[in-house]
């Protein structure tokens, strides 16, 4: 089966069943994205598929319709993304292991609404959950990012 | 055509996909009285009030519910979710970002529900969740708030979301360990024919 993740094409001998969850992090050694619950329950496994935030436990390998991005290909260390580099700034991470799937989800967020407010943010990050608690500088972090992204 | 269309389904879904079909036969207009028409009603009502098919079929506030027996108490759904004016959750995150479009429904003990269209509340005009009998059937039988539909378009439609996969389907057939709506789809067809053929009375 084919699949195009982070720009690169690749042929996935896999079940059609398999979560893509599995086949990124097993196949690919794409190990950035996290398994926390596997019930859709958490969004530590959080990746794009054309852009929308998917909880990639969820979709088996067969049903991945578009291009996927993890967290390894939204920026990189010598270029992150905004939302990559207002993470660094905010020193958000504390055992980090929530923090790829946060990013996906404020990265998805932000494409689709410029500059959210509290509410908005609490509303739409809730479904991403964090054992260390580190919310208030994941919110700050997004209204840091949300004026990045809107200076360019 | 409904054949074609199902080999096309299959086509595109090829991961063992499980489209449910039933028939539409409606009996003759005014062939049915009243009396039956309305015991009818109440095994629509059955239906389409049971958690399966109320809990999106929810109000102006676009928040789903989680009710039924799978739930230790009837609430709003969990993760402070909200759909937006969109119904698809467009505004904030999308009901697929969970609920992933599947060929083969998630049945899964660990899968979110899933169906083969794209998961998203019901529009707002047909509100089931909270509401009596009498205002469902005052809904379902005008057509300015249920989609334009006579009653042989009600049980038409039915049928061909239920064989595009879709939530018609996915009530019926929940898979995870949920309770499914009562009955079957194809008794459901019926009901809602014979309550259409006695006139779409409804109950008070
Ligand atoms: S691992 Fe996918 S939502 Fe928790
Ligand atoms: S930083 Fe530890 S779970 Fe979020």
């Amino acid at each position: 089966m084919e699949l195009t993740v982070n720009r690169q094409r690749h042929q996935i001998d896999a079940e059609a069943g398999m979560p893509l969850l599995w086949v990124l992090r097993d196949i690919l050694g794409l190990t950035g994205t996290k398994y926390g619950c596997g019930i859709a329950q958490c969004g530590a496994c959080t990746v794009h598929i054309d852009g929308v935030a998917v909880r990639s436990c969820q979709i088996a390998l067969a049903d991945v319709g578009g291009e996927v991005t993890t967290i390894e290909g939204l920026g990189t260390p010598d270029a992150p993304h905004p939302v990559q580099q207002a993470w660094i700034d905010h020193q958000v991470a504390q055992c980090g292991y929530c923090q790829s799937g946060q990013i996906m989800s404020a990265a998805a967020m932000l494409a689709l609404q410029g500059e959210p407010d509290d509410a908005q943010i609490d509303r739409i990050m809730s479904a991403n959950l964090c054992r260390c608690a580190t919310y208030p500088r994941i919110r700050a972090a997004i209204h840091d990012a949300a004026r990045r992204l809107a200076t360019g | 055509m409904i054949r074609a269309a199902l080999v096309l389904l299959l086509l595109v879904h090829p991961a063992g996909a499980e489209v449910m079909s039933s028939v539409v036969a409606p009996p003759q207009e005014g062939s049915v009285i009243r009396e039956d028409g309305l015991a009818a009603w109440d095994r629509v009502h059955a239906v389409v009030s049971h958690p399966r098919c109320a809990n999106c079929h929810v109000g102006a506030d676009n928040v789903p519910m989680w009710s039924g027996p799978e739930y230790p108490q009837t609430g709003p759904h969990g993760m402070n979710i909200d759909a937006g004016d969109s119904r698809i959750g467009a505004e904030t995150l999308p009901c697929t970002t969970c609920h992933v479009t599947s060929s083969a429904p998630a049945n899964g003990p660990n899968d979110a529900p899933a169906a083969m269209i794209d998961w998203q509340l019901a529009p707002v005009e047909m509100i089931w969740f909270g509401q009596s009998s009498a205002q469902i059937c005052a809904q379902m039988s005008d057509p300015a708030r249920n989609g334009g539909r006579d009653w042989i378009q009600l049980a038409e439609h039915l049928r061909d979301d239920a064989a595009h996969g879709g939530f018609v389907a996915w009530g019926f057939a929940p898979g995870g360990g949920r309770q499914p709506a009562p009955g079957d789809l194809q008794s459901h067809i019926d009901d809602v024919l014979k309550w259409g053929a006695a006139g779409q009375p409804c109950p008070g």
